[in-house]
């Protein structure tokens, strides 16, 4: 009794604690019932034209769900993603038609980095909360959006085969894009210190740094990889569109979110994977498509998205309640 | 003095236990009006429990606490209050965001038909600072004031609430001796006034100065009650560890010793700890020991690179070493781990694997390509060689290990990248006996086999003599002593310790 008696112990080494097989199992199964549901209501959902449909829709909420993920598992949120995929598609294509397609993408992507670096700084040196700063960012990039387009859209032309191509298997540039980025997501998250840090640093950010860590320059190259892929999603609209308008991918940054948590990623940090953000943005595109053949009415399909949000986030709760208990 | 017609609170044949262990074995305590009684132990020896059951925060198994006229057999907090009896507790329970008028008043705002009256509120604070002879400004907000300054907010809300009987814990414990002074004039205020104050201390000097009379506990029985003026320090030390305990160092103790890794000279750090100089050397197992807030696990923390404004020089390996952070110190291969392992040691959602492998990611990774093998294989290696219990697999969240298992996983963090020196703050606490047995034999043997420097800090004078070569007794952010193998004496190293 000489001890620091006050020990609990955590330690139920029988318990099965929560780990991520189950959770994408239960949303495996989820996507299934829908695509078996959907395929029963509607002779048009198993189409290969209509998977492709599906795979495009997700696409542009997709490339940037990939390093919102990485962010979210490192306990940060970039809700600036809309704007700046508007903001980066506008300069895009003011430049596209200025000066040529190939340096217009270029420039169009050094913008993107440049939104990531800004985000970045004001969260890594200033230490003001992510969900502010880009709170904050958010408005400003809609803002100058409009400035730099004069409030108009602009036309884009010269992109418009982009928009069309399907270089590869038949499918659409943006869902090739799409796919690289997944992939490119589940290999850095799984094999690199760089996204292994992620996972430490959103599970405990002061432990991350009594452990060598460099916590802030993981986190502003994390914002950078976001920026980035702001920029391609905002590249992608325009060539869709043939037009980059200011008020593109207006309220991007929720589906986004909901794809991210829907997936399993915690809000608290230190848990999440890209494959379930996958499984989360097929999840709202089979829906979303599913919804749209069966003609049920668009303002009843964002109800649908919202109650499927609130059930994700009540999932994420139960998980920390259920799974494993802090000590 | 021992006037018993004052009498204020009086608790008799307290008995306690908790999962069938009992930890007061019939304890008394008298407390006269006026009066101030020194409460002393180890850590564990019913100090807190007995003040709890006062509390009305735990409930005695049997045994009653009277007061006046009245006898309670069991007390709820709600009771406790009514008595007049109020805990002042080591971490404070302010609300550093409101003023200071406010934390006095907090739960008993002075209202007229629901709405604040500011000016009574303030006059009501003022009146209590001033019984106090506390001059603090009631429109100040309590998170710019000190910490002596908070902790004498706490007890003027006490007293404006009417506190008959105060219960301090180890209130010296964070402050400078120009706040200690203050508030041992404060406690003198209370003792003209008629307050009872049970006063919980680890610094024997106090007792002599502030309290009356002094009551030791030792393994949940009395041990001894004093006239605390007349109690010699040599007498409460024979009593607060009792004569079973072993005071015997380890045998062969500093015999394994080799040359010095890092030479620490005139190190200062602003009034936490000023003018501290030692040498670890290869091989063994150095204690800083000292209480509370002496100033130990500061050091600790700056020569892992965590206090960068630091004074005094620390030589690595017979260059200067600066470190400005943990990273400069990970790279000079020296470990470190804090005492509070669940906020700042853990990554408790993550694997266990992944625990224990971070700081060696650059060892593993060729440009930044990193496999789960390796870390996996490093589980395995040292759960088996540290006695890790858990379900062997490298995946398996380390919360949900026990304490000293999370510990003994940490600890292999820094075995499995090579440190040649480490840093450990209290690296036992909340770590149950049969672990802390494994981890002193695997400090014990890491440093001998592996030539590597240990440095711990702790408050455990026990801890000291089961694991260290070596001690640096520290007091008051000095050094006060150093003891070395046979030399290392329990009694020895805390009355130095209490200085």
């Amino acid at each position: 009794m000489k001890t620091k008696a006050t020990e609990v112990k955590a330690g139920d080494l029988e318990k099965k604690p929560g780990r991520s097989v189950p959770e994408l199992a239960a949303l495996s199964l989820f996507l299934v019932a829908l695509i078996v549901y959907f395929s029963w209501a509607s002779e048009y959902f198993l189409g290969v034209e209509n998977w492709i449909n599906i795979l495009s829709a997700v696409s542009v909420a997709g490339i940037i769900a990939v390093p919102g993920t990485m962010l979210l598992i490192a306990a940060q949120v970039d809700l600036s993603v809309g704007s700046a995929a508007a903001f980066t598609g506008t300069i895009a294509g003011i430049w596209i038609n200025s000066s040529g397609v190939p340096l217009g993408i270029l420039f169009g992507i050094i913008i993107g980095i440049i939104v990531g670096v800004l985000n970045g700084l004001l969260i890594t040196r200033l230490h003001v909360n992510s969900l502010i700063t880009t709170l904050g960012t958010l408005a400003i990039f809609r803002g100058l959006s409009y400035i730099i387009g004069g409030g108009q859209t602009v036309m884009v032309p010269d992109l418009s085969y982009l928009g069309l191509a399907r270089p590869f298997l038949n499918l659409p540039l943006a869902v090739i894009v799409f796919v690289v980025v997944c992939i490119a997501g589940v290999l850095v998250m799984k094999y690199t210190t760089f996204g292994r840090s992620l996972y430490v640093i959103g599970a405990n950010p002061a432990a991350a740094r009594l452990v060598g860590i460099r916590t802030p320059r993981v986190i502003l190259i994390c914002f950078i990889i976001s920026g980035v892929s702001t920029a391609l999603a905002g590249l992608i609209l325009t060539s869709q569109l043939t037009a980059a308008s200011p008020m593109a991918a207006n309220g991007l940054e929720l589906s986004v979110i909901t794809a991210i948590v829907l997936g399993g990623a915690s809000l608290n940090g230190g848990r999440g994977t890209i494959s379930g953000t996958i499984l989360g943005l097929l999840i709202i595109g089979v829906l979303n498509n599913g919804l749209v053949l069966l003609n049920v009415d668009t303002f009843w399909q964002q109800v649908a998205r919202g109650t499927l949000l609130i059930i994700a986030v009540s999932f994420d709760q139960l998980r920390e309640r259920w799974g494993i208990k802090h000590g | 003095m021992l006037a018993t017609d004052s009498a204020l609170l009086t608790a008799s044949a307290i008995r306690k236990s908790f999962g069938g262990v009992e930890v007061l074995h019939g304890v008394d305590l008298h407390l006269a009006r006026g009066e101030v009684l020194a409460l002393l132990g180890e850590n564990g020896a019913g100090k807190s429990t007995l003040v709890k059951i006062l509390a009305g925060d735990y409930v005695a198994d049997s045994g009653s606490v009277s007061s006046g006229d009245k006898e309670y057999s069991t007390l709820d907090p709600i009771q406790s209050r009514a008595l007049g009896i109020r805990m002042i507790f080591q971490e404070l329970s302010d609300a550093p965001l409101l003023t200071v008028a406010e934390n006095i008043s907090m739960g008993s705002w002075a209202s007229k038909g629901g709405i604040v009256s500011w000016s009574k509120m303030h006059e009501r604070a003022n009146s209590a600072l001033a019984m106090l002879g506390i001059e603090i400004d009631s429109s100040r907000l309590v998170g710019t004031l000190r910490i002596g300054e908070r902790q004498l907010v706490e007890i003027a809300r006490a007293i404006s609430d009417n506190a008959q009987v105060l219960i301090l814990d180890e209130p010296t414990a964070a402050l400078s001796s120009a706040e200690t002074d203050k508030l041992f004039e404060v406690i003198n205020a209370l003792r003209t006034r008629g307050v009872g104050m049970i006063y919980i201390t680890h610094r024997l000097d106090e007792v002599g100065i502030i309290a009356d009379r002094v009551q030791v506990l030792r393994d949940g029985s009395q041990s001894l009650i004093a006239d605390a003026k007349k109690a010699s320090r040599l007498e409460l030390v024979k009593a607060m560890i009792g004569h079973e305990i072993s005071n015997q160092a380890h045998p062969e103790a500093g015999m394994h010793s080799g040359e010095t890794l890092l030479e620490v000279s005139q190190l200062s750090l602003g009034n936490i700890f000023s003018d501290i100089s030692f040498n670890l050397r290869a091989g063994e197992v150095l204690a800083l020991y000292g209480k509370v807030g002496s100033g130990a696990e500061e050091v600790g923390e700056t020569i892992f690179g965590l206090h960068p404004e630091r004074t005094g020089t620390l030589t690595l390996n017979q260059s200067a070493f600066t470190p400005k952070n943990p990273i400069d110190a990970i790279r000079a291969f020296i470990g470190f781990l804090p005492a509070d392992r669940q906020r700042l040691g853990a990554f408790m959602v993550r694997p266990v694997a992944e625990n224990l492998a971070v700081p060696s990611w650059p060892r593993y990774a060729a440009r930044g390509i990193i496999t789960k093998v390796k870390e996996n294989d490093a589980y395995m290696r040292w759960s088996e060689l540290l006695k890790i219990k858990s379900r062997n697999d490298p995946e398996q969240p380390i919360a949900t290990l026990s304490g000293g298992n999370q510990q003994k996983v940490l600890l292999s963090r820094w075995f499995e990248c090579d440190a040649k020196i480490l840093v450990l703050i209290e690296p036992t606490r909340g770590v149950d006996v049969g672990a802390r047995r494994d981890i002193y034999t695997t400090l014990r043997e890491s440093a001998k086999k592996n030539k590597i420097g240990i440095l711990i800090t702790t408050s455990d004078h026990e801890e000291v003599i089961q694991v260290a070569d070596r001690v640096v007794v520290m007091s008051r952010g000095k050094k006060v002593a150093e003891y070395e193998g046979k030399n290392i004496d329990s009694s020895k190293i805390i009355q130095t310790a209490s200085e």
